[in-house]
């Protein structure tokens, strides 16, 4: 009952903030160095498995495409099961398989109910351990990869952002694209895709997470059974090679047929994810773009009506990385978006933030932290990705302390090392007879009919 | 005259008694409804030290009328500022807290979330029940807000390949009820709306007893109850007013339209007109839906993806709705196939089906599926509390988040036959065939 009328002029005063920890997990490495983590929870009857090996299409060499095609045709038959085969078991128990990879690392998934995942598990190791790679498998993906990869190019993000890697990560393999390209697609033989497997697919880059309704002790026990016998070692050949910022800003534009908006991606090289600053930078872009209240959309979306929404932030990879800006724009709005976008650069480097600002932004990271920990599968991605990029352990405990630590000399330090407006690469996909014009007052224009 | 079809559809309901296979621990719910008729749902879990609040409105693009994207342009305004939350605040404050927010319009309804920290409960009501409670838009947030959506509308609809295909389709699907509206509005209607027109649509809608509220995550109930009654129990009542009856004219004769979009891969869409959610016929064709597409082995993945090498992709889908649904089949050809020849393809299948010619083996499966599907649903406090409020809203019943599961699982074969029969006919659809420009 509301015995006085409300003040609701008077905004609350929140309570004393509640501790959060990151969760704690089992960990084991077999003798053939298989790293087995089991994250347990018995909320529900339900149990995964992620296998990741610590390769991906980094390792492609000239053939880029070919960790992609390979991490894919796992689940497309084994020695001893089909491909339809190893589908109708895995939809029949309602459950879910699939591979896939980044340029860092390789990913088999699979999850189901707790009364069928012994099955599952049984067939997800048959499918990395055995894989048949038949020859008319390896057919029928290749033709869908390559239609994939046309169905892409009508996209005006997919087409900005590979001419932007192309131009920023020049002879990294994080240039080429994931997916490779039609020929090399159309190249790519059985005896390829074997030897790409043989190479990268060892038990020692291999880490094996569980999450679930499932005991740790069976856990080991799966693995052992399975994998006990899988044997060899990683080699990692491949030299990252020497990598630079471009020395002044230049327009890049991929034609993209009938475009009403640009897809802008404005940046340049950055740094690996593993270095002491990760925290700092990340702060800093949060404030910068990370966020719906960022300085730049705000500038882009709420003050100028440019977009219906824009982002900057920090693509750590394992070896090197790159800062963007990107939004999708009216065509008329491409070079005064990419004007505020450089000026909100300019500011970040040039004046400190205020501590409004920079208390507000601790709060949003420190008090959005639990929901990236919601649920278990979460929390398995988190510590997968530690190994990936070889963290410290304790990242996620430390988490909140650190970010409450930042200051703002911090903020202006990581701006200053990181951010080079004066050097961005600015990738168009859209309309070049609307905006070239405009946009040469940035720099050199270069337009595109396609991009590999 | 166009006729009236579902107007109060026949929700069915079970259960769990019925259904001792499915060994999932139902949700304790705990429910009130406030003396202006605003009801609120409440599910403590304390996984996170997080809440997540839900408000749901019964409004959606449907119910704009001659005003085109209102609904959708005044999801946008309930985030420019309330009569004690000065222009962009909103987002401002509760990131200042470690909040966050987000929202979103379809036919029937207009919901919106906020995730906080617990300690920070309070605070979030407050904002968000002050948006509700008084209006102060102005003609500057409104004007920018048309700006952004008209960049919103380019990016969904124009600039995405396939992108116009959802109001196309609802375009010819519907020819007199509201689901033939764009929810992102016509922009030419849009921008001539003022300050008066918005406040209409704030006035008749935006009312307690047009709206549930859902709490879901770490809270402490009897304070949560309290804090809920406090901010939201003194808003006073809406205005009555009587929502169009939906009718719709009858699909006798296919409808048959090619578009020419900036795509490479030609692609065909079917659609048809089935009934709303929670009817017996939606699950049935949900379930069917699920053995049509749902992984590599499903009946159209299998024939049209991997035996004859037809499609790129191929997908189907039930769009559940309040007083209609709209069972849709798309398929993305691979370069240089025969549309006709996958359209063929698509029909044998469903032919086969309406022949009764289905393995309960494949039914089976897509249980297994919904049962492993529904628990993972239970394990994100923002979908909870979205469910929990829609349901209230819709069906008031917020125990379907346990219950649901069972409308799926007491579906036998026999159902899927007679829906697939009865509802996805030959005339009874549009067909829609995308084309390179």
């Amino acid at each position: 009952m509301i015995t006085e009328k409300l003040d609701r002029s008077k905004k609350p005063i929140p309570g004393a903030p509640r501790d959060v920890k990151f969760p704690g997990y089992f960990e084991a490495t077999l003798p053939n160095g298989i790293n087995v983590i089991v994250i347990k929870d018995e909320k529900f009857p339900i149990v995964s498995a992620r296998f990741v090996f610590k390769a991906g299409s980094f390792f492609d060499g000239e053939k880029y495409g070919i960790s992609s095609f390979t991490s894919e045709m796992l689940t497309k038959g084994t020695q001893s099961r089909s491909a339809l085969e190893i589908a109708e078991l895995v939809d029949y128990h309602g459950a879910f398989l699939s591979s896939g990879c980044d340029f860092d690392a390789t990913f088999v998934s699979c999850y189901s109910l707790k009364k069928y995942f012994e099955k599952i598990f049984d067939i997800t190791s048959e499918v990395i351990l055995r894989p048949a790679f038949a020859e008319d498998e390896i057919n029928r993906l290749r033709e869908q990869k390559i239609n994939s990869i046309i169905s892409y190019k009508d996209e005006g993000d997919y087409l900005a952002s590979r001419i932007y890697k192309k131009n920023i990560y020049h002879k990294l393999p994080y240039s080429k694209p994931l997916e490779g390209t039609e020929s090399i697609l159309n190249s790519l033989q059985k005896n390829d895709l074997e030897n790409f497997y043989n190479t990268n697919y060892k038990p020692d880059n291999l880490i094996i997470a569980f999450v679930g309704d499932i005991d740790e002790a069976r856990a080991v026990q799966l693995v052992e059974e399975k994998f006990g016998s899988f044997t060899g070692e990683f080699v990692n050949n491949t030299v990252a090679e020497d990598e630079h910022l471009n020395p002044e800003k230049k327009v890049y534009i991929v034609k993209k047929s009938g475009a009403v908006q640009s897809s802008l991606k404005v940046g340049h090289l950055a740094f690996k994810r593993n270095i002491p600053d990760y925290i700092p930078a990340s702060v800093m872009n949060t404030l910068l773009g990370g966020s719906f209240t960022s300085r730049i959309n705000k500038n882009l979306r709420e003050v100028n009506g440019f977009t219906y929404g824009a982002r900057s932030f920090f693509d750590w990879k394992k070896y090197s990385g790159d800062f963007a800006v990107e939004t999708e724009v009216g065509n008329s709005f491409t070079a005064p978006a990419v004007k505020e976008m450089l000026f909100e650069i300019n500011k970040m480097k040039n004046e400190f933030v205020s501590d409004e600002e920079l208390t507000s932004v601790k709060n949003y990271l420190t008090g959005n932290f639990p929901l990236q920990l919601e649920t278990p599968n979460a929390i398995a991605s988190k510590v997968i990705s530690l190994k990936i990029y070889d963290i410290e352990k304790d990242y996620y405990n430390t988490y909140i302390s650190k970010v409450n630590a930042v200051t703002k000399q911090d903020i202006n330090d990581v701006a200053m090392k990181y951010l080079h407006p004066e050097k961005v690469t600015i990738a168009v996909g859209g309309n070049p007879d609307e905006i070239q014009k405009d946009m040469m007052q940035f720099g050199d224009v270069e337009v595109f009919d396609d991009v590999e | 005259m166009p006729k009236n079809l579902n107007i109060k559809p026949n929700i069915i309901r079970y259960k769990s008694e019925d259904f001792p296979r499915v060994a999932q621990k139902a949700l304790a719910i705990e429910e009130m409804t406030m003396a202006n008729g605003m009801r609120a749902v409440f599910y403590k879990t304390d996984n996170i030290p997080s809440v997540c609040i839900n408000v749901t409105y019964h409004v959606g693009s449907k119910d704009d009328e001659e005003r085109s994207g209102m609904a959708h342009l005044f999801e946008h305004l309930m985030f420019e500022g309330s009569p004690n939350i000065p222009h962009g605040e909103f987002d401002a404050i509760l990131h200042d807290l470690g909040g966050d927010s987000n929202a979103y319009t379809s036919w029937d309804v207009t919901s919106y979330y906020i995730t906080i920290p617990s300690n920070s409960l309070e605070v979030a009501l407050w904002l968000d029940s002050d948006r509700l409670a008084g209006f102060a838009v102005t003609s500057e947030m409104l004007e920018i807000q048309k700006d952004v959506i008209t960049e919103e509308r380019k990016f969904v609809f124009d600039n995405t390949p396939y992108g116009s295909v959802e109001e196309e389709s609802n375009l010819r699907l519907f020819k007199n009820s509201g689901y033939r509206n764009s929810i992102l509005g016509n922009m030419s209607i849009l921008r001539k709306f003022n300050i008066n027109d918005i406040k209409d649509h704030f006035e008749k809608y935006y009312a307690p007893n047009n709206a549930v509220i859902a709490l879901a995550g770490s809270f402490d109930m009897e304070e949560a109850k309290a804090l809920v009654e406090k901010y939201y129990g003194g808003i006073p009542v809406g205005k009555p007013f009587t929502r169009r009856e939906f009718s719709e004219y009858d699909i006798v004769e296919e409808i048959k339209d090619t578009v020419y979009d900036n795509i490479q891969l030609p692609a065909k869409f079917i659609f048809y007109r089935v009934p709303a959610e929670g009817t017996k016929d939606y699950y049935a064709l949900q379930i069917l839906s699920s053995i049509l597409s749902k992984g590599e082995s499903s009946l159209l993945n299998k024939k049209l993806v991997y035996d004859l090498t037809l499609a790129n992709e191929v997908d189907t889908s039930v769009t559940g709705m309040e007083q209609t649904s709209i069972f849709g089949i798309n398929a993305i050809s691979l370069k240089g196939r025969n549309l006709d020849i996958i359209g063929t393809a698509i029909d044998e299948i469903l032919d086969e089906i309406q022949n009764g010619n289905i393995k309960e083996e494949l039914i089976e499966k897509v249980k297994n599926n919904i049962e492993t599907r529904t628990a993972l649903r239970k394990s994100s406090i923002v979908t909870l509390a979205e469910k929990l409020s829609f349901d209230k809203l819709i069906f008031d019943d917020a125990n379907r988040i346990n219950t649901e599961i069972y409308c799926f699982l007491s579906i036998t074969k026999k159902d899927i036959i007679e829906a697939a029969n009865k509802y996805l006919k030959k005339n009874q659809r549009v067909v829609l065939d995308y084309l390179p420009k």
